[in-house]
């Protein structure tokens, strides 16, 4: 009675904090003057450039998804399955930027590729014409958006390959190379994991515009935005969306009809298991080449680039002076962020693991839709909601943030908490229930340390979610209480190209800290431990 | 017990949320007996220091929401509307009177007359006191120096000797649908179609923005744009090849389109008297010679407050007098002939 009147509770706050100024939004945009109108959506099937609009976006998502699924999948056979030197240090250094807010990798593009950029500075402007107009455009959007989504299908394929049974593998190889093995065991089990990357690099592809935006590549969620900021037109907006929303849905049942079981079932074997990897033999020094060339191209020279352009105490000096504030407001809402994300994403998880309630699968597609929509309709909807003179307590502090954040991440604390108590034998909660132990205390001291690998991912990544948010913060911030990231945003408008790359160190130092901090910690105690 | 154990698991749950909720207040928490809340559209790297010496001088804390370049600097405005009902801010600095007007017809805004407005030009005040023009800048042309016989006005946009040399910031945004609109209302309706229709003809190609425009053109990728006068004289001051050339100063001639800030109280302010305050210390001589002489370069409105030496006063240049209210009201008129124009 416990664990169901808590997660129905759960259920309903997930509904009033995502579903709400969602559905609040829609419904204003089909009424006018108290009656059901669809003047805005007939305006916008009319227009021929939403059509155009939306091929775009259709071209980009489609070519970032072949890109990154073509690329990812293989790096993470490399970094997963064999035994490739410093594999753990380029997983990390892969992921970097996934973990960062994706205009600061094109501002960082900018300012190496640019007319004026550093390549220029060396080889002249004439030399980067070509590369700045590749870069402003369909070419450039693509490739940005492929090195900060390339981490999606490397990683789930490494985490799906962690969940092959390794006898099977054995079993194959006894009767074939591991090109075969590969191809008759391998790859089919982890085809659902690269099928679900696909679809959240589509996605968040899809949703993506701060990067189209700056590197002028015009494709749907502009249409939305613009509506919104030129026009003034909420419902045009909001019509505008309802396509973002309606391609997400189609993709989340796609997902829900084929890949869903098999994605519940994720259980990866435990590290103590050794995994069967593939000796590279005379491959290992190409292939440790061109990880490390890509690792170079991807991610290195973009942070080294930002480096060299904030050089000089001067830049951060400024950078301190002018967003130290928002610096300190961006770790106390991300780590209060962080913190509800955690404890919701439990719970939603423990739900959807358990199917403790009937419509289990409902909310577990309501978290990725939620994730998958665009910042801008749920920031939209959040003000339309909350914006009344009796809940000022919350559109006029920075809990309304923090409502933004629960809303779009606790789909990524609850996967995490999915695949942690997938790991945890039932028998082990059971045992406490037949002992006489009440629900709140088989959670509190049998479930919860259980799960606390994954508690804490939940946590970190909680953390670099709300932090790197831009979206949804700019538009529903309170005054006074901007963030780092909006802060970056509103002094890119003539800001001095060097205080704008100091903020960018400054944060990405913020970002990666923790994550740094949680990946150091566990290996310094372990080492301590051995010792 | 079973009540007690729990309401103590609860009280748990209950800690850690407050925990969290005491972080947020923390942040806000400093006690200032007197505080203003402002919507800022001015660039923030100009608008800020700004603000921030009206906090030094009168212990006013001042709470800012400021936009961003991407949202094409409407984006508060939208706050402001979206607000209405339930009104957050107390003043908006915006960086054009056309929002103003807008604002007032949508009654967001409320009527206030600073004394420190007195000896503005009246074509730069709204006559019942809903926005006051402060520091303003001029649509002007910049023109790359290789360019001998400059473009003396805007129909040179029109001109055949200029094919495919002239660049212009996209015209559903920022101060060039603003300017559009003002030739609509100076010229009427069919000439200034006419004039869109020739720019067409004349393969005058579309930059993101005003910024941009004068990129390309300090690049020597066009010949010239039509831009505010702050991104151009930022880029003589870079050292560009480029010069500045105020349009249309000819005696019959339309003369040049002036866009001055506009600072306005927001009706049903939270803070009216500090509103009130902040808006006399935007409309000050000194916060116009700050700005004129930032790197935002605007020109004063005060007669007599000294202009930086790449600009001209404004009792120099002739300017096209429109009503901003006409403009305002064209503006939103012609947004299907521009979307067309666009081709959107």
């Amino acid at each position: 009675m416990v664990r169901r009147l808590t997660l129905a509770f759960v259920v309903i706050l997930l509904l009033v904090i995502g579903l709400l100024p969602v559905l609040s939004m829609f419904v204003k945009s089909v009424i006018a003057d108290g009656r059901l109108s669809l003047a805005a959506y007939e305006g916008l099937l009319a227009s021929v450039r939403q059509w155009t609009l939306m091929g775009h976006s259709m071209v980009l998502s489609s070519l970032v998804t072949a890109l990154t699924v073509a690329v990812g999948v293989p790096l993470g056979i490399l970094l997963g399955k064999t035994d490739l030197p410093w594999r753990r240090f380029f997983t990390l250094l892969f992921v970097v930027p996934l973990l960062i807010p994706p205009y600061i990798v094109a501002v960082s593009w900018f300012d190496l590729l640019g007319s004026e950029g550093l390549l220029a500075h060396v080889l002249g402007a004439s030399a980067t014409r070509t590369t700045a107009r590749l870069l402003f455009g369909l070419p450039g959007c693509t490739a940005v958006l492929f090195s900060i989504f390339l981490p999606i299908p490397m990683m789930l394929t490494m985490i799906f390959l962690r969940t092959i049974n390794p006898r099977l593998e054995e079993a194959g190889r006894l009767v074939a190379g591991w090109r075969g093995v590969m191809k008759e065991i391998t790859i089919p089990l982890v085809l659902p994991g690269v099928l679900l990357s696909a679809m959240l690099v589509f996605l968040l592809s899809f949703g993506e515009f701060s990067v189209p935006n700056f590197l002028r590549y015009d494709v749907f969620p502009v249409e939305s935005f613009t509506q919104f900021s030129a026009f003034y037109n909420f419902k045009a907006a909001t019509a505008a969306a309802v396509p973002l929303a309606a391609v997400t849905l189609i993709l989340l049942l796609a997902e829900s009809a084929f890949l869903r079981e098999r994605t519940y079932q994720l259980r990866p074997f435990p590290e103590r298991e050794r995994l069967p990897l593939i000796r590279l033999g005379t491959h290992r020094r190409w292939l440790f080449a061109s990880a490390a060339i890509a690792g170079l191209v991807i991610v290195i020279v973009p942070l080294v680039v930002l480096v060299i352009q904030s050089a000089g105490i001067d830049a951060y000096a400024e950078a301190l002076d002018r967003a130290g504030g928002s610096l300190l407001r961006s770790l106390a809402y991300a780590v209060a962020g962080a913190t509800l994300l955690t404890f919701l994403g439990f719970f939603t998880g423990y739900l959807v693991q358990t199917k403790a309630l009937r419509y289990w699968r409902s909310v577990d597609s309501l978290t990725i839709f939620l994730f998958a929509l665009p910042s801008t309709v749920i920031g939209i909807g959040l003000i339309s909601q909350w914006n009344t003179p009796w809940t000022n307590f919350i559109y006029g502090t920075p809990v309304i943030i923090i409502l933004g954040y629960l809303a779009k991440y606790t789909a990524l604390t609850s996967r995490i908490s999915v695949t942690q108590l997938a790991q945890i034998p039932p028998s082990m909660e059971e045992a406490a229930r037949v002992a006489g132990a009440g629900w709140f205390r088989r959670m509190a001291f049998i479930v919860a340390p259980l799960a606390r690998r994954g508690l804490v991912a939940g946590w970190v990544v909680g953390y670099i979610f709300s932090l790197r948010d831009t979206g949804i913060t700019m538009l529903v911030y309170p005054a006074g209480h901007e963030t780092l990231p909006v802060r970056i945003f509103t002094l890119m408008a003539n800001g001095s190209p060097q205080l704008i790359a100091a903020l960018c160190m400054v944060m990405i130092t913020a970002t990666l800290l923790p994550a740094g901090i949680a990946w150091m910690v566990p290996a310094v105690l372990k080492r301590k431990v051995i010792g | 017990m079973i009540v007690t154990s729990l309401g103590y698991r609860y009280a748990l749950v209950l800690t850690a949320l407050l925990i969290s909720a005491m972080t947020l207040v923390s942040c806000n928490g400093k006690s200032v007996s007197k505080t203003v809340t402002v919507y800022v559209s001015e660039d923030q790297v100009f608008s800020e220091p700004i603000l921030q010496d009206f906090e030094k001088e009168t212990g006013i804390k001042v709470n800012a929401v400021y936009d961003t370049e991407e949202a094409n600097s409407t984006g508060t405005m939208n706050r402001l509307i979206a607000e209405k009902d339930n009104p957050q801010a107390d003043v908006y600095w915006a960086n054009e009177p056309i929002r103003a007007e807008v604002l007032k017809q949508k009654n967001v805004t409320a009527s206030y007359v600073s004394p420190n407005a007195a000896d503005i030009p009246p074509v730069f005040k709204d006559p019942d006191g809903y926005w006051t023009g402060f520091s303003a800048r001029a649509r002007v042309f910049i023109v790359h120096n290789s360019v001998k016989d400059k473009p003396r006005n805007v129909m040179a946009y029109a001109d055949p000797r200029w094919k495919g040399k002239a660049v212009i910031a996209n015209p559903l945004f920022g101060t060039t649908t603003v300017e559009i609109a003002a030739l609509f209302t100076i010229w009427g309706d069919d000439k200034a179609k006419e004039f869109m229709a020739a720019m067409k003809r004349n393969e005058v190609a579309i930059s993101t923005n005003n910024g941009e425009s004068a990129d390309f053109v300090a690049a020597g990728q066009y010949d010239f744009s039509l831009v505010d006068s702050d991104d151009a004289v930022n880029r003589m001051r870079q050292g560009k090849e480029v010069t500045m050339v105020y349009p249309d100063q000819e005696e019959d001639g339309i003369g040049c389109f002036i866009v001055p800030n506009a600072v306005m109280l927001i009706e049903g302010a939270p803070h009216p008297e500090a509103a009130r305050e902040l808006i006399d210390y935007l409309l000050s001589r000194k916060t116009e010679r700050k700005l004129a002489f930032d790197d935002c370069a605007q020109i004063p409105l005060h007669p007599g407050v000294q202009t930086p030496p790449e600009l001209k006063p404004i009792k120099d240049i002739n300017v096209m007098r429109v009503s901003y209210t006409e403009v305002a009201g064209k503006l939103i008129e012609i947004q299907p002939v521009l979307k067309a124009w666009m081709e959107l």
